[in-house]
């Protein structure tokens, strides 16, 4: 057994080296494909952050009555906080709104027209941000029910509704252009490597002929394939960090306050990358042999 | 050994073919066994017709005929490259048809072949070809040096062992071709037009050096256009038209004589 594992792994670091040409442009096309890969699937990931990050974006906002007394407001909270779907409630003061809505005139750069105010007309409200924009139900009845406390809460179900049709388009979207993707580079890689087997079509001819069997044909060549899926994803993954820090500078750029960062990224598209380089190179080496070997 | 599942044909066979000059007496021995073969192939081309053929172990038979008598389809059953679409294939007593895709490399072994365009590796050396025979089906590498050195020096390329293909004249790449199909000690060699690529002086080199291994004790089929060759060894020459052995004679000549 051990005899032929190495066998196999002797033959197939032969095999690579001795026809380097098709093992290169077999490597070749390797690392584009998986260049192309990562590439769609590192927009995917920023598009899904992107649309996870508007839709936090959604919140149920309730009014507070002036009347209320700090302690109601507590409770209130308290208890909303305590629900399964709610991921945080801040209470936001008048003195925070005003000073909100200066900031906000501010950044659009018009004129603070607060100071003419004798005094702080804006209310106190809670936002609660949802674990799940689309399970707000419960937690405006909640809130409609406090009627000592509560005011008044803004219909959410709307803008809710708008959103997720519009994320989730731009979601299906992504998860179709990504498959896409990976079914291309599934058989470009599995046509490139078939190249390969087939320009040795005359040497497994020799093997059958003088009696290997299948085993002993085959597992060279399907270590070979690792080894392309290999040195293909260690180029590729190099190049990805050498092209990360501008690209995820870029990408913080492009999509604004993004909380995407490469780092985070990197074990699952190295995980990605060598998952499938070594599982398209292991799979177009067997599929390309097993041709030649059933009669 | 042959284990025919039933016998009674056999006898009869036996004197059809040996019955005009048994110039060896047939033993139980029989490397090769087609009974009642015919090959139709897919495309309706009937390439073998109820062919009966038995070779004796030690035997030296030389296979003639037109190009597309069926030759080539003969030596693809026996190397089970194909299978017969009725008859049976009997090589060293195993019915090719019954074996196991398992098996069948272990019956491949067996059998040593020879090409017309040699079929040698070209990026390996004389040794390596050699050696590729045995490190393919398993064998220890301790064992595969002594192996590859024996044969290389009986067909005489000692001195070329560590020279590619490229360098080598044409007898000597058929002479390497011939020690790969002996390094696993074959019962059965089947050249087909071994000598089709190479001049009459070389190809009288390499018959001397297929008669020599038969002289070893290994059976040799051999296919063939070259008349003078087999007009000359007065071997047994079985001949084969249109898919169907018209004659077959101990001690024949390309043509028919009478």
């Amino acid at each position: 057994m051990i005899g032929f594992v190495g066998f196999s792994l002797r033959r197939a670091w032969q095999g690579f080296w001795r026809n380097a040409v098709m093992s290169l442009a077999a490597t070749a096309t390797m690392i584009l494909m998986l260049l192309l890969l990562s590439g769609f699937w590192i927009l995917q990931t920023g598009l899904n952050a992107g649309l996870e990050f508007v839709e936090q974006k959604v919140e149920v906002v309730a009014d507070i009555k002036p009347s209320a007394s700090l302690n109601q407001i507590r409770a209130l909270q308290a208890e909303v906080q305590a629900m399964r779907e709610v991921a945080a409630v801040t209470y936001v003061d008048p003195d925070t709104a005003l000073q909100r809505f200066r900031d906000q005139l501010k950044a659009q750069g018009r004129t603070d027209i607060t100071k003419y105010l004798d005094k702080n007309p804006l209310n106190a409200s809670l936002e609660v941000k949802l674990r799940d924009p689309r399970v707000f139900g419960q937690v405006v009845e909640l809130l409609r029910a406090n009627t000592t406390v509560v005011s008044g809460v803004k219909e959410v179900q709307k803008l809710v509704e708008q959103v997720l049709t519009v994320t989730g388009i731009l979601r299906t979207g992504g998860a179709i252009v990504l498959g896409l993707v990976g079914l291309t580079v599934l058989f470009i890689v599995i046509n490139t490597i078939r190249l390969a087997v087939v320009a040795r079509a005359e040497e497994i001819e020799i093997m059958r002929l003088v009696g290997a069997s299948d085993a002993f044909i085959r597992w060279p060549f399907i270590f070979e394939g690792a080894m392309v899926g290999l040195l293909g994803a260690s180029i590729t993954l190099g190049l990805v960090a050498l092209a990360g820090p501008p690209l995820s500078r870029f990408m913080f750029d492009f999509f604004r306050v993004l909380p995407l960062q490469f780092g985070s990224l990197a074990g699952q598209l190295g995980a990605l990358v060598f998952g499938v380089g070594v599982g398209l190179g292991v799979l177009g080496s067997w599929v390309s042999v097993r041709s030649y070997l059933i009669r | 050994m042959i284990a025919l599942p039933d016998r009674p044909a056999a006898p009869s066979l036996r004197q059809r073919l040996f019955g005009r000059t048994p110039a060896r007496v047939p033993t139980d021995r029989s490397v090769v066994v087609l009974r009642d073969v015919t090959k139709r192939y897919p495309n309706g081309k009937i390439a073998l017709h109820e062919v009966d053929l038995v070779v004796p172990e030690g035997d030296f038979v030389f296979l003639v005929g037109p190009s597309g008598a069926g030759k080539s389809t003969l030596i693809k059953l026996l190397i089970r490259d194909e299978l017969p679409t009725w008859g049976e294939v009997y090589v060293d007593g195993q019915n090719l048809a019954r074996l196991s895709r398992r098996q069948v490399p272990r019956v491949r072994r067996k059998i040593g072949i020879v090409f017309q365009d040699f079929k040698l590796l070209p990026s390996k050396s004389v040794f390596e070809n050699v050696a590729f025979a045995l490190e393919v089906t398993g064998v220890p590498r301790r064992r595969i040096r002594p192996a590859v050195e024996q044969v290389l020096s009986l067909v005489g390329l000692t001195e070329q062992a560590g020279q590619l293909p490229s360098q080598l004249s044409g007898g000597e790449q058929q002479r390497t071709a011939i020690a790969r199909a002996l390094v696993h000690d074959p019962r059965l060699i089947i050249a087909d037009e071994p000598t089709g690529n190479l001049d009459p002086l070389i190809s009288w080199e390499i018959l001397q050096l297929l008669l020599r291994i038969n002289e070893l004790g290994v059976t040799v089929v051999m296919a063939t256009h070259n008349a003078e060759v087999v007009t000359a060894l007065r071997r047994r020459v079985v001949a084969l038209d249109e898919g169907r052995i018209i004659r077959d004679e101990v001690g024949g000549a390309y043509h028919r004589e009478d």
